[in-house]
C-alpha cells in the first residue's frame, strides 16, 4: 500500500517535474558515462590481454648481440614459455610506384612462429620463401590481396615478391615504427613478414630474440634476469611488452579511457548532487508549515528525515538505474567499435555485474548525500514555529561589490536590486557558480585536448621539422649526391641525414632512441630549448629530447655513452635538451659525429625542402623515379594523417560540449527556478505597482547571468588546470603533452556557458508570465 | 478620477465548483472619497479591490476608470494604468527585502518620474521615516514597514489608493497611526481611497462605507462627519 507520505513525495516530484527531470538527466549522464567508459576500459583491457595470450605476444624483445646464444641460454629458464630468434630490418618497398621505408620481419616458412604469432586474415600462411605476408594496415592502404605483387629492396637490388596472405600481428595493432615514430602514414611505413632466411640474408643474420612467458607474479623479476642475461650476450637493447611501441600506444589510449571513467562521471555526479541539493533545500524551506503539521501530528523526525531523503533517492534511482543499464550496453557497442576500428584480433565483451551495481550505487550515494543536509534541516524543524508560517528571512544588506566599490551604490535602484540578489542566498549562488565551473572544466578539458594536439602538430610539423620529405638512398650517398637532388625541379634544398638506432647510457639509466646526424648548420630542423628559445644545433655533444633528462638522470654537460649497433660505443656529453612534442630523439652535428667515430659518415637519407606551391605528388614521383632513391617519406603526409585523427577528437569534444551544456543547463535551470520561486511575492508586487513583465524578466535575467559571469573566470582557471592535469598524465617519452589552450577557446567556452545560462532561464521567465498577482500579494509567506 | 462598476461578476472555477466572489456589483464614487469596504472573510472585498486595481479581470460586467473600460485594456495598458493611476498598500507590506526603505520607494518612483530619488526621500519624510530611510525592511518594525509601503504607493501621486487590510498585521496603536497617515495624505493630494478591512470600527473614519457579504453589496452609506483615526478604538 502506498503510504500518504509516499503519495506526497510522488506528487511533489510531479509538481516540480522539470527541475527533478533536470537532476535525473544529469545523474543519468554521469552514471552512463561511468558505466560505459569503465566497462569499455575493462573489455578492452581483457581483449588486449586475450590477444597477447592467444598470439603469444612477446614479453621481452632483445635486439643485437648474440641473440641465438641468448635464446639457447634462456630457452629452458624457469618461467620462460617460448623463445625464438628472428631477423628484422627496415628496407625500402615499392608498391605500385610508391616507395616507402618499410619493415621486413623474418618468420618460419610452413609453420607459424611460436612467439608473436600472426593471424591470417586473407590467403594463406607463408608456404614458400618466395612469397610474403603483408600486415593488414599496409594491405588495406595499398589494397593488396593474395596474389598481388610488389617490390622490396634487398640491399643492392629490387626483388618482386608475391603476397601469400594478409595478416594481423600483436606487434602492429597500432602501426608504429618505434617509440620515436609512434604515428606513421601508410605511405611512409608498412610491415611485411617474409621467410626468415630471406630477411636474415638482408639483415646479416638473426638480430632479435623474442621471449614469451605466461603472466605471473615473477614477471618483473624474470624480465630483469633475462635483460641481464641478454647484456651478457652483447645485446644492444631490449624492450618489454609494455614498452613495445604499438602496445605502449594502446596502453596510453586505455589509460585515457580509465581517466575518463573517473573524471567525467565525477563532474556530472557532483553537478547532479548540487542541483538536487538546491531543489530539495528550497522544497524544505517552502514546506516548513507542512513539516510542522507532520511532526505535530505524531510523525517521528526519522520519518520526516527519510521522507525528504526520498527526494534525492527517487531522481537518483531514476537516473542511475537506466544510466547503468544504458552505460553497460553502450560499453559493448564502444568496445566493438573500438576493436573493429583498431582491428584487435580478439574482442572480449563481458558483463561485469560489479560495474552495474557500482554505477547505481555511485548515483544513489551522490543523490542521497545531496538530500541529506536539507532532510536533516526538515527533521529538526520546530513544529510550533513552522506552523505559524514564520520562515526566517535574511536581513537585507548591501552587496559585497557595493561595499568594495562605493560608486556602485549610485547605480540605478533596479541594478542595485540585481547586485544584492546575487548575494541573497550565498549558498545557492556558490552552487550555481560551481555548476558553471564544472561545466567549463568539462568543456575545457575536452577542447583543451584538441587545441593542444593541434598546437603540438603545428609545432612539430611546421615550426620544428622544416623538411617536406625524407629521401632514403639505395646505398650510402655522398654529399654531392645529396646536393644533386636540388636539380630536381621543385626541390629548393637538400641536406644529408643519417638516422641510426642508438642506445644512450649513463650510470643511472639507459634509453633506446633514434640518433639523427644532421648538417652542422641544418636548416631542415629547428631546435626549441626547454626555456622556449630557438637554438642552433650545438657543435659539440648530443642534443636530447627533454624527457631524456629524467630517463637518463643527466643534465647539460654530463657525459653520456652512445651505443650504435654495428658502429660501437662513443662517449660524448649532453649539449642541450630540446622541447619537441613527438618522441625523445637524439641529435648530433655531422662534424661532431665524424670526430667521435673518426671517419667521414655517409648519408643514408636526405632531407629535402620544396618550393612554395609545388605539386607534392608529382615531386614525390620525380624523386622516387631516381635510381638512387630507394624510399621516400612525406613529412606532410604524417601531418595529414594526424589531421584525420582529429575528426575523432572533434566528435569527442562535440559530445562533451553537449554534455557540458546539459549539465550547465540542469544546474542553472534549477537555481533559476528556485530563484524565481523565492521571488514570486516580489515579482507580483512589482507587477502590481506597474512594472512591466519584460523589465522584471530583464532584472532577473541580469541577476542570473551575473552569477554565471562570476563563475566563468573561476571555471576558466579550474578548467585550465584540470586540462593540464588530464593531459599531463599522458606525457611520456612518446609525447610531450604540454597544455595549450587557444585564446578563442576561452572566448567560445564563455559564450557557450552564457548561451546556456540564457536559455536555461526561459522556463523560469515563462513562469513569471503566469504569476497570479492577486494570489501572491495576499500570501503570508512567499 | 472616477471609478464606476456596473453589474460586475467575478467567478472562480467552473461548473459545480464555480464560486462567485462578486455578484452583480454596482459602484460609483466621486473623486477624493475615502471609502472603507467592510465584510467578513470570503465576502469579496479583496477581489473587488483587485478588479479596480486591474490586477484581476472581471468575469462579467464593466469597470470604468475615467470612462475607460478596464476589460478592454491589454496587459501593457493595464500595467501602464497601474503605474500611472493606482497605488497599492498590502496587508503584508510586500517590500523588497534587499532594498532599503528609500530604495523601495525609489524603485517605484523611477517608473514614472526622473527626479524619483528626491521625491522618494520627501515622501518618506512625509510619512515620518526621515531617519529610517536607509534601513532595510528587516531592520524596521511592522508599522515602519507599512509606512514605507504607503510612501511607495504615494510616491507616484496616483489618483487612486487601494489599501488591502493595511492594519491587519499591526498592533492597535500602530494601526491607528497608519490609518491617520492614510487619511491625511489622501486628503492632501485629493486621492480616492478604497480601503478593505474586516474591522468594522475603521468604517467610522470613512466618507463612505460599503458592506459586502457573499459577494454582494449589502450596505452602502455615506458618513457626513467621520471621526478622526486617532479617535478610533477596537
Amino acid at each position: 500500500m502506498v503510504t500518504p507520505l509516499r503519495r506526497k513525495l510522488a506528487r511533489d516530484l510531479r509538481r516540480h517535474g522539470a527541475q527533478f527531470t533536470a537532476i535525473t538527466v544529469t545523474m543519468f549522464l554521469g552514471v552512463t558515462i561511468f558505466a560505459a567508459s569503465f566497462d569499455s576500459f575493462r573489455n578492452l583491457q581483457a581483449s588486449y590481454a586475450a590477444t597477447a595470450t592467444e598470439f603469444h605476444f612477446a614479453n621481452l624483445t632483445v635486439n643485437g648481440g648474440d641473440v641465438e646464444g641468448f635464446a639457447a641460454s634462456v630457452g629452458s629458464a624457469d618461467g620462460v614459455d617460448r623463445v625464438e630468434t628472428r631477423s628484422s630490418v627496415d628496407i625500402p618497398f615499392d608498391v605500385g610506384g610508391v616507395k616507402l621505408l618499410g619493415r621486413a620481419i623474418g618468420v618460419p616458412v610452413g609453420d607459424q612462429a611460436e612467439v608473436n604469432t600472426l593471424k591470417v586474415l586473407q590467403g594463406t600462411y607463408l608456404e614458400t620463401s618466395e612469397t610474403v605476408l603483408v600486415e593488414e594496415h599496409m594491405a588495406d592502404h595499398f589494397r593488396l590481396t593474395p596474389g598481388d605483387r610488389f617490390e622490396i629492396f634487398e640491399g643492392s637490388d629490387w626483388r618482386t615478391v608475391t603476397v601469400a596472405g594478409v595478416v594481423s600481428s600483436p606487434e602492429y595493432i597500432w602501426p608504429a615504427r618505434d617509440r620515436q615514430e609512434l604515428i606513421t602514414s601508410p605511405d611512409n611505413f608498412g610491415v611485411i613478414f617474409a621467410a626468415q632466411s630471406q630477411v636474415a640474408a638482408i639483415a646479416g643474420g638473426p638480430n632479435e630474440a623474442i621471449v614469451y612467458y605466461e603472466q605471473g607474479e615473477r614477471n618483473d623479476a624474470l624480465t630483469a634476469e633475462l635483460v641481464d642475461v641478454a647484456q651478457g650476450f652483447g645485446a644492444s637493447s631490449s624492450y618489454t611488452r609494455d614498452e613495445q611501441a604499438s602496445n605502449a600506444a594502446l596502453v596510453e589510449d586505455l589509460r585515457g579511457l580509465e581517466e575518463m571513467a573517473v573524471f567525467f562521471p565525477m563532474l556530472f555526479l557532483t553537478a547532479a548532487a548540487m542541483a538536487a541539493y538546491v531543489m530539495i533545500s528550497r522544497l524544505v524551506h517552502t514546506q516548513r508549515p507542512q513539516i510542522g503539521v507532520l511532526l505535530a501530528n505524531g510523525f517521528t523526525r526519522r520519518q520526516v528525515l527519510l521522507h525528504y531523503l526520498g527526494y534525492g533517492f527517487a531522481p537518483g534511482l531514476a537516473g542511475a538505474l537506466p544510466g547503468a543499464i544504458v552505460g553497460v550496453l553502450l560499453a559493448r557497442a564502444i568496445t566493438r567499435l573500438y576493436t573493429d576500428l583498431l582491428a584487435i584480433p580478439v574482442t572480449l565483451i563481458q558483463f561485469y555485474p560489479a560495474t552495474l551495481v557500482g554505477a547505481v550505487a555511485f548515483g544513489l550515494v551522490a543523490s542521497l548525500l545531496a538530500a541529506l543536509a536539507p532532510a536533516l534541516v526538515a527533521s529538526r524543524v520546530v513544529p510550533a514555529q513552522a506552523m505559524r508560517g514564520e520562515t526566517p528571512i535574511g536581513g537585507g544588506k548591501r552587496s559585497l561589490l557595493e561595499r568594495l566599490i562605493p560608486p556602485l551604490r549610485r547605480l540605478p535602484v533596479p541594478w542595485r536590486m540585481t547586485l544584492r540578489g546575487v548575494g541573497r542566498n550565498p549558498r545557492r549562488t556558490v552552487y550555481t557558480m560551481i555548476g558553471v565551473v564544472l561545466s567549463l572544466m568539462l568543456i575545457l578539458v575536452s577542447w583543451g585536448m584538441i587545441d593542444t594536439v593541434r598546437h603540438l602538430m603545428d609545432r612539430q610539423f611546421i615550426e620544428i621539422q622544416q623538411e617536406d620529405a625524407t629521401v632514403y638512398f639505395a646505398a650510402p650517398a655522398t654529399t654531392s649526391e645529396v646536393t644533386a637532388l636540388v636539380d630536381v625541379d621543385g626541390v629548393v634544398a637538400a641536406e644529408p641525414s643519417l638516422t641510426l638506432p642508438a642506445v644512450l647510457r649513463t650510470p643511472t639509466g639507459e634509453y633506446e632512441t633514434a640518433l639523427n646526424v644532421l648538417a652542422d648548420d641544418t636548416a631542415m630542423h629547428r631546435f626549441a630549448a626547454v626555456d622556449g628559445r630557438w637554438i642552433g644545433l650545438p657543435d659539440d655533444g648530443v642534443t636530447l629530447g627533454k624527457a631524456a633528462r629524467s630517463l637518463l638522470g643527466v643534465e647539460v654537460g654530463d657525459p653520456v655513452s652512445v651505443v650504435v649497433p654495428g658502429l660501437g660505443t662513443v662517449e660524448t656529453t649532453v649539449a642541450a635538451f630540446v622541447d619537441e612534442p613527438m618522441g625523445t630523439m637524439a641529435y648530433v652535428a655531422r662534424s661532431h659525429a665524424e670526430t667521435l667515430v673518426g671517419f667521414d659518415l655517409p648519408a643514408t637519407s636526405a632531407l629535402v625542402a620544396y618550393a612554395d606551391g609545388v605539386d607534392a605528388a608529382a615531386l614525390r614521383a620525380a624523386l622516387t623515379a631516381r635510381p638512387e632513391v630507394a624510399a621516400f617519406e612525406d613529412a606532410k603526409a604524417l601531418y595529414s594523417v594526424m589531421q584525420d585523427f582529429m575528426v575523432l577528437f572533434y566528435a569527442f569534444v562535440g559530445v562533451m560540449l553537449v554534455f557540458g551544456a546539459s549539465m550547465a543547463f540542469a544546474l542553472i535551470f534549477n537555481a533559476m527556478s528556485v530563484n524565481i520561486a523565492e521571488r514570486t511575492r516580489e515579482v507580483a508586487t512589482l507587477l502590481a505597482v506597474g512594472t512591466d513583465r519584460r523589465r522584471i524578466s530583464r532584472l532577473i535575467t541580469a541577476e542570473n547571468l551575473m552569477v554565471a559571469l562570476f563563475g566563468i573566470p573561476l571555471g576558466l582557471v579550474a578548467g585550465y588546470f584540470a586540462a593540464k592535469a588530464a593531459l599531463g598524465s599522458f606525457s611520456s617519452d612518446l609525447f610531450a603533452f604540454d597544455l595549450f589552450v587557444a585564446p578563442a577557446t576561452y572566448v567560445w567556452s564563455t559564450v557557450a556557458i552564457l548561451v546556456v545560462a540564457l536559455v536555461s532561464q526561459w522556463p523560469g521567465l515563462r513562469a513569471i508570465r503566469r504569476i497570479s498577482i492577486p494570489k501572491i500579494v495576499k500570501e503570508r509567506v512567499a | 478620477m472616477t471609478i464606476k462598476m456596473a453589474e460586475v461578476w467575478k467567478t472562480f472555477g467552473e461548473g459545480h465548483t464555480a464560486v462567485h466572489a462578486l455578484r452583480d456589483v454596482d459602484l460609483a464614487g466621486p473623486q477624493g472619497d475615502f471609502t472603507v469596504i467592510l465584510g467578513p472573510s470570503g465576502s469579496g472585498k479583496t477581489t473587488l479591490l483587485n478588479l479596480v486595481g486591474a490586477i484581476d479581470d472581471v468575469s462579467r460586467g464593466r469597470i470604468e476608470v475615467n470612462g475607460v473600460d478596464l476589460a478592454a485594456m491589454d496587459a501593457d495598458a493595464k500595467t501602464a494604468f497601474r503605474r500611472e493611476s493606482v497605488g497599492f498598500v498590502f496587508q503584508f507590506f510586500n517590500l523588497i527585502p534587499t532594498l532599503t526603505a528609500l530604495e523601495n520607494v525609489e524603485l517605484v518612483a523611477g517608473l514614472t518620474m526622473d527626479n524619483g530619488s528626491d521625491r522618494a526621500a520627501a515622501v518618506l519624510e512625509d510619512v515620518g521615516l526621515a531617519d529610517r530611510m536607509h534601513h532595510f525592511p528587516a531592520q524596521l518594525s511592522g508599522g515602519e514597514q507599512q509606512r514605507v509601503a504607503i510612501a511607495r504607493a504615494l510616491v507616484k501621486r496616483p489618483p487612486v489608493l487601494l489599501c488591502d487590510e493595511p492594519t491587519g498585521e499591526l498592533d492597535f496603536e500602530t494601526g491607528r497611526m497608519i490609518l491617520s497617515l492614510l487619511r491625511r495624505v489622501a486628503a492632501e493630494h485629493r486621492q480616492t481611497v478604497l480601503l478593505v478591512t474586516h474591522n468594522a470600527a475603521i468604517g467610522d473614519m470613512a466618507d463612505r462605507v460599503l458592506r459586502l457579504r457573499s459577494g454582494e453589496i449589502v450596505d452602502d452609506f455615506r458618513i457626513d462627519d467621520p471621526v478622526s483615526a486617532e479617535a478610533l478604538t477596537w
